[in-house]
């Protein structure tokens, strides 16, 4: 309890008054008041479900969001979209940063404990995708190890259903977990992966881009697409089986799903569930109930999504791309910006408590220092914002990254200035002390304007990494350079090369300003007297 | 005006000074030689309390450093003593991101609060002095040994101490140099500087000292005016001292 409180007010000191404290459970109602239910997905994961539009990257497109569009009339709230990690997404709706997860999140025991469940939009199988004159012909052959003895490497969605699957194959399939679903198809092409195990959205949608690849066998291991709430939001829950049921019956659903070549046979059995009225906690006796899966190809729609292809040049292309990765590389440079100067100030007084503080003072200092660079800074950041509001304290993603990296940076630029504060030679102190001049001054006016000539060089070093090291903040949900670079290439497969040229050019057009103006403050301080 | 009484300084186990005494009136130079490794310099930096003592006092005019005296408690009473006894040190420690005249303005702005203007007019005047006046915006990087060691008595003189301490001033330097130097501590000297000087530099001590100190082995094996100790000296180690100094 103690520990707790004591939890909280460290929490609240460093939350610096940014702080909104948690509310209680009616998040339909608060959102009425607010005027927005806060939709998390993750447009990394990309089409069918929510992607950049071919036509307009800054348009988000996707049968969810026509869902959601939809889903917004019948519970009477505007649905507004927050961009999360999609394996976060459980977190992000725990830590309060979302209302609603809908994001091709799969009907799963574990799930249904910690979330409120509604009742399926969509009914997927895992289709499994090989090369086209590969070995692998179907599930069959997938019991036992490849014939050299090796087992057979599948890529996967990271926390998937087709990750749970695959687990029934300890002996033959090795499963290697991405961010995204397009890596692994690539990866297939490439021949690092034997296989791949995707949703059928999934692999229907993009088995146009990869036209070495096949669908194998039957889908299989059935399953459910249901939306996620908060742990005793029922009256959310309630209002979106019912904005499903009526989205399914006056045929809104099939139209979307057509839309994405994404009707087929399967779908029948939304129709079972919405019609026997199961709405909460169906599955259980209804997948028992269920027929075996059945082949069953996907039906594409005139007006469908998959026929859209670009008719776009070249170079409006590259143009396109390069302003939407630049508006993201402002994001880069302001996480920089803002934390690198709070992690130089931090970094120096811890710097200064250990070399010249009251000796009480050292030893949590130096754990502070081995806390911070013992840890990865992703974990410190989810730490901030994924825990800290289980104990009141909601700290915003923009805030929580300037504070994660702030920290995290002052425990190395600590270590620097010791360094650089331990080169000065003692006779330094000695002589402006012997002149009558207090500790503190001789620190502040001999000791470090010293020591900062010294430091410069590795300063600049840290500052140039940490522009790289912002990518990391995307697990707060901030699109920053590299996670706009993740979902451009995601989404644009055929683009990869002019999209990681940009990405890099766009870095180092960040980094090598700094290594310049570095030299110069350098040039000039050689002027005085370094000795 | 400085009273050293029994003073014992140990390293551990290792005793470095043992029960010194050594007094400098108002105006006199003291002067200490002795072979190398004999705790010359170290009984120099436990007077401005650079060191700590494990025995006997230290007194400086009203103000006392005994073995209790704490740096970080007593950080008052140090900086108290400090701007009353200057130090000058054998590696000169100049300030070396700072000009020569930005060396000496430092402390009097910083500690006395005085105006920069009048205390670059006073550092000015200083330098002139020492002769180094024509140095004033040079760094000390672009200074020869000497010139930075003149620099560094300037220095120490713009805080007005009552007595300056000077640690081997010239044992880093040159010949020709360390005439220079000796010349500007000469000077002071005939102006009635208090000083306690450590030097090897025989012909000087026997010419601005109004007494000679013999340190060995963290002990005072004689001392009394320069006549006696480089005239007749009494003790063996002295002469044995003397005899190696001679042939230098």
């Amino acid at each position: 309890m103690h520990a707790l409180l004591l939890a909280r007010w460290i929490a609240l000191a460093i939350a610096l008054g940014l702080c909104s404290v948690a509310h209680a459970r009616d998040t339909l109602a608060d959102a009425k008041v607010r005027g927005a239910l806060i939709w998390g997905a993750d447009q990394e994961g990309g089409a069918p479900f929510i992607y950049p539009s071919e036509q307009d990257q800054e348009t988000l497109v996707g049968f969810e969001v026509e869902m959601a569009e939809a889903l917004s009339k019948h519970l009477g709230v505007p649905i507004t979209f927050q961009q999360s990690q999609w394996d976060a997404l459980p977190s992000m709706l725990e830590a309060d940063k979302v209302d609603i997860v809908l994001n091709g999140y799969e009907w799963m025991p574990d799930r249904v404990a910690a979330m409120e469940t509604s009742i399926p939009y969509y009914v997927y199988a895992l289709q499994l995708m090989v090369l086209q004159d590969g070995p692998i012909t179907g599930w069959a052959q997938l019991r036992a190890p490849k014939a050299d003895g090796e087992k057979w490497r599948f890529g996967v969605l990271s926390g998937s259903a087709a990750e749970e699957y695959l687990a029934d194959f300890p002996d033959s399939v090795d499963i290697i977990p991405y961010d995204g679903g397009t890596d692994a198809m690539r990866e297939v092409e490439t021949g690092k992966l034997d296989a791949t195990l995707q949703d059928t959205p999934i692999a229907n949608f993009y088995a146009k881009d990869f036209p070495k690849l096949r669908l194998a066998d039957a889908p299989v291991a059935e399953g459910f697409y249901v939306v996620y709430a908060r742990k005793g939001d029922r009256a959310l829950i309630d209002g979106i089986n019912a904005g499903i049921a009526a989205m399914y019956r006056d045929g809104t659903l099939e139209r979307i799903y057509r839309r994405y070549a994404m009707w087929d046979a399967q779908q029948a059995k939304l129709a079972d569930i919405i019609d026997a009225g199961k709405y909460y906690n169906f599955a259980p006796a209804l997948a028992d109930a269920l027929p075996a899966p059945t082949d069953a190809a996907p039906a594409a729609d005139d007006g469908a999504m998959l026929a859209e292809t670009s008719d776009k040049s070249a170079g409006a292309k590259i143009a396109e791309y390069g302003a939407l990765l630049a508006a993201s590389a402002g994001m880069t440079v302001a996480l920089s910006a803002l934390s690198f100067p709070l992690a130089v100030a931090l970094g120096m007084l811890v710097a200064l408590g250990r070399l010249y503080g009251p000796g009480w003072l050292r030893l949590p200092l130096t754990g502070y220092v081995e806390f911070l660079r013992g840890t990865p800074l992703m974990l410190q950041l989810y730490f901030i914002f994924y825990f800290l509001p289980e104990v009141g304290i909601a700290i915003p993603a923009f805030p929580t990254a300037i504070i994660g990296l702030a920290i995290n940076y002052s425990a190395y630029e600590s270590e620097i200035y010791r360094a650089g504060l331990q080169a000065i030679p003692p006779g330094q102190l000695e002589a402006a002390l012997s002149l009558g001049m207090s500790r503190p001054q001789a620190i502040r006016r001999i000791v470090v304007p010293q020591a900062f000539r010294i430091v410069i060089p590795p300063m600049v070093n840290d500052f140039i990494a940490m522009f790289k090291d912002t990518s990391v903040c995307s697990v707060v949900t901030l699109v920053e350079l590299t996670k706009r670079f993740s979902v451009l290439s995601r989404n644009n497969v055929s683009d990869l090369v002019t999209l990681m040229v940009l990405t890099g050019l766009l870095y180092l057009a960040m980094s090598y300003p700094m290594s310049l103006l570095a030299r110069r403050i350098e040039r000039t301080l050689g002027h005085e007297g370094t000795p | 005006m400085i009273a050293v009484e029994q003073l014992t300084k140990r390293h551990g186990a290792l005793t470095i000074l043992d029960q010194l005494s050594l007094t400098v009136q108002r105006g006199e130079v003291a002067a200490i030689i002795g072979p190398s490794g004999g705790g010359k310099s170290t009984f120099l930096r436990c007077i401005n309390g650079l060191e700590r003592i494990q025995g006997g006092r230290v007194t400086v005019g009203d103000l006392q450093l005994v073995p209790e005296t704490d740096p970080r408690r007593d950080a008052a009473l140090l900086q108290a003593v400090r701007k009353t006894v200057g130090f000058v040190f054998q590696q000169f420690n100049l300030f070396p991101h700072l000009d020569v005249l930005a060396n000496l303005v430092e402390a009097p702005v910083q500690v006395n609060g005085e105006d920069r203007g009048s205390a670059e007019a006073r550092g000015m005047q200083l330098l002139e002095r020492v002769g180094m006046a024509h140095k004033a915006r040079a760094y000390p990087k672009d200074l020869s040994g000497g010139q930075q060691q003149r620099v560094a008595i300037a220095r120490t003189l713009t805080m007005r101490p009552d007595c300056i301490l000077f640690d081997e001033p010239t044992s880093a330097l040159d010949p020709v140099m360390a005439g220079e130097v000796l010349k500007v501590i000469t000077d002071l000297a005939r102006g009635h500087q208090t000083m306690i000087v450590v030097t090897h530099s025989m012909s000087f001590a026997r010419e601005v000292s109004d007494h000679v100190h013999v340190f060995a082995g963290g002990k005072d094996v004689e001392h009394g005016p320069p006549a006696q100790i480089f005239g007749d000296p009494q003790h063996e180690i002295t002469r044995a001292f003397l005899k190696d100094a001679g042939r230098d």
